[in-house]
């Protein structure tokens, strides 16, 4: 059911198809990208979640955003099918059903590989986007990022998103 | 329709051309490759802003090619769309100057005959200007009164003569550390400037005052303080602007601009006839619609035949520095003074603008300090990696962003010296990329001279002191050969001189008797200062001229 409305919602992203993950040269199963990215993102910045911010809401923005290139996009959905590859190589399961130790462990592990420092920046720096966004971009309704660090956004404040 | 005058591009080079002869009853048009937005559609979105770069070209439509010359004479090839290389600063009615930090400083009297005192320099194309800096004064101060231009004049060793004793506007708000500022310069020996702002501090000139809304630099300005082209100048003229047209051929006869073409944005090839015609792309794109411009009077490109279009490109010289005040290291109310957001930190260094070292004298520059941006996602991101240079995540990044951005603040400081002209940095177009209008995307061929990074070194370290003397922490700078997109010059530069130069004197072009050329590209050399002021200045200059050219018929 969960995955009916999931398709239904992104049915013409990129994100709607799994991506193989493959072990030993062998097929070992299929991930959705934004699964492992939404979990990687709370791995990295659970402050996030505790500012009540809508991560997975704003990389499904990223994702759509006429102003990311197909570059950044496929990056992203590379990095995500490479760390589930690295979980599976080190521990047998993909890193969305890992315990959040071992997760850690696989982020360790990929963040010394330059693609994975890449990967890894380039989802802090949307998760820095979405802490600090001004409301009208839906994802920090609270502007509890701005609280977290006494910050005065600048005025006037944007009437409409950039999509 | 035939137009008195056909300007192309709406930024500093262009406005004071449009504002000058539609004021002055003549019919104008000016095309503009961006959109209009005016005060009330400025937010300071940084996510749109800065993050995704609202206001300029997506690469994968509009990109340059970038031929890097390496120190071992190799070039390297870089797409810049491949290579998000961009070098586009703001494609909107009024240009860049929407989108300017307004550090206004006029170019001084040496700057505008290098040659002739500083002598030749191996490997570069250094000449005197054609005009003197008495020629330009009296423009200087038009911008300081129709533009707007804020601040407190200072006698100093540098000091430009003046015409007028002080600035029409008094200078900005500023914030308390100005007077660590100038108490470490005191003690240093060094002269304190305030500096000049292209900014209002109250309402005047149809205009609103500064909000200090702590978000200038990059974002377009909201209360219409900022003297961006646009607010200053366009929004006060008759002048006709469409908008959204890409200009993408000028058409001429042996002596004539005739017709300039240009793609509405569905792609319909537009024409217009004009009497005068006035390009001002910004340097690079008026080089490469000139040279993109062939027909058979001109086969290397429109007032090409000497092969002078696109050479002696410059830039500004010089780079960046910073250092970090820390609330361990102030008192209370210290502490109160390095957070006031908003308030400007309006302090400029000119004591090195010429200096000697070991028996000679060299040609220095400027050096201005300012606040780190407040961009907060920028900041942030600046905190992902620890001392040793990994990257980090978690508890340990949530508490190093909050300690560094809830308890320090960092004062930065940038160099401008001169991007010294040479054979080795011009302009041509690409034989292979073309932009979505079908068109050769222009090619920026990069060389530094060695004797840029020489100087930028030295003022650097002059401003390290400061900081040193201040009580800043984590003290860095770097200089390079990295050219700032936004302090772009050169290319169709003026001279007396048919065979070695563009332009004439009054920025007409040798070849053709109807060509104006009024953006950065005319500079020969650029001096150490930012370049928007003297862009506006000579452009005001030469509408005189024009004016005086439709006036005899």
């Amino acid at each position: 059911m969960i995955l009916n409305s999931r398709r239904a919602f992104l049915k013409t992203s990129f994100l709607t198809t799994a991506v193989i993950v493959m072990s030993a040269g062998k097929l070992f199963g299929a991930v959705y990208p934004l699964d492992t990215m939404v979990i990687a993102a709370e791995d990295l910045f659970a402050h996030a979640k505790k500012l009540e911010v809508d991560v997975r809401a704003y990389l499904l923005i990223i994702l759509h955003h006429t102003r990311v290139t197909e570059e950044e996009k496929t990056s992203i959905r590379n990095g995500a099918q490479w760390l589930n590859e690295e979980a599976v190589a080190q521990y047998k399961k993909t890193y969305t059903q890992l315990s959040a130790d071992k997760r850690q462990e696989i982020l360790k592990i990929v963040s010394k590989e330059k693609w994975g420092e890449n990967w890894i920046y380039a989802l802090l720096s949307y998760v820095m986007e979405a802490t600090f966004s001004d409301k009208v971009y839906g994802v920090n309704k609270n502007e509890n990022g701005q609280k977290w660090l006494e910050f005065a956004a600048g005025m006037p404040r944007p009437k409409e998103p950039l999509l | 329709m035939m137009y008195d005058v056909c300007i192309i591009g709406s930024g500093a080079g262009g406005s004071p051309i449009a504002y000058e002869l539609s004021n002055a009853g003549f019919n104008v048009v000016v095309l503009e490759k961006g959109k209009n937005y005016k005060e009330e559609d400025f937010s300071k979105d940084e996510l749109g802003v800065s993050r995704r770069n609202m206001f300029t070209p997506l690469l994968k439509e509009e990109q340059h090619v970038i031929n890097q010359r390496e120190e071992d004479g190799s070039i390297t090839r870089y797409v810049g769309s491949e290579a998000e290389w961009s070098f586009w600063n703001g494609s909107m009615v009024g240009g860049s100057s929407n989108l300017m930090s307004g550090y206004f400083h006029r170019m001084k009297p040496n700057d505008f005959k290098l040659k002739s005192v500083y002598g030749e320099i191996e490997g570069a194309n250094v000449v005197d200007w054609p005009i003197s800096y008495e020629e330009l004064e009296p423009y200087y101060e038009k911008v300081e009164r129709v533009v707007g231009v804020s601040g407190n004049i200072t006698k100093h060793k540098f000091s430009e003569p003046r015409s007028t004793p002080n600035f029409p506007h008094a200078k900005l708000e500023e914030n308390g550390v100005t007077k660590w500022f100038d108490s470490a310069c005191a003690n240093l020996g060094f002269e304190s400037i305030p500096t000049p702002r292209a900014i209002l501090p109250h309402a005047t000139l149809n205009r609103n005052a500064c909000s200090y809304s702590n978000f200038c630099g990059s974002y377009g300005c909201a209360t219409g303080a900022k003297g961006s082209a646009r607010a200053a100048l366009l929004q006060k003229c008759k002048a006709e602007i469409i908008t959204e047209a890409f200009v993408y051929k000028l058409e001429s006869d042996e002596s004539k601009i005739t017709t300039v073409h240009y793609y509405d944005k569905n792609m319909q090839s537009h024409e217009v006839r004009a009497k005068i015609f006035v390009v001002a792309a910004q340097a690079i794109e008026s080089a490469r619609l000139l040279l993109n411009s062939k027909n058979i009077y001109f086969p290397h490109g429109i007032a090409n035949n000497s092969k002078e279009v696109g050479r002696n490109l410059i830039f500004s010289g010089g780079g960046s520095g910073q250092g970090r005040f820390k609330f361990e290291n102030l008192t209370k109310n210290q502490q109160i003074e390095l957070m006031q957001a908003g308030v400007f930190f309006n302090r400029s260094l000119q004591d090195w603008y010429d200096y000697e070292e070991s028996g000679k004298k060299y040609k220095g520059g400027t050096i201005d300090f300012l606040f780190e941006h407040a961009n907060i996602v920028s900041r942030a991101s600046r905190e992902f990696y620890n001392d040793e240079g990994d990257i980090i995540w978690g508890d340990a990044l949530r508490k190093k962003i909050h300690k560094t951005l809830t308890t320090s603040r960092v004062l930065s400081f940038e160099v401008f010296n001169d991007w010294l002209p040479s054979d080795e940095c011009f302009v041509s177009v690409d034989a292979e990329v073309e932009d979505k209008f079908h068109m050769p995307v222009g090619a920026i061929n990069l060389w530094g001279h060695p004797q840029d990074v020489k100087i930028g070194e030295y003022l650097a370290k002059k401003a390290t002191q400061v900081l040193k003397e201040m009580g800043a922490e984590e003290i860095s700078y770097s200089i390079s050969s990295a050219p700032p997109p936004n302090l772009v010059a050169g290319g169709c530069r003026f001279g007396d001189n048919p065979k070695t130069s563009v332009l004439d004197k009054n920025c007409k072009a040798h070849e053709l008797q109807n060509l104006y050329v009024t953006d950065a590209s005319f500079m020969p050399t650029g001096g150490s200062v930012p370049y928007t002021w003297t862009i506006y200045a000579n452009s005001f200059r030469v509408a005189d001229k024009i004016i005086e050219e439709l006036k005899k018929g």
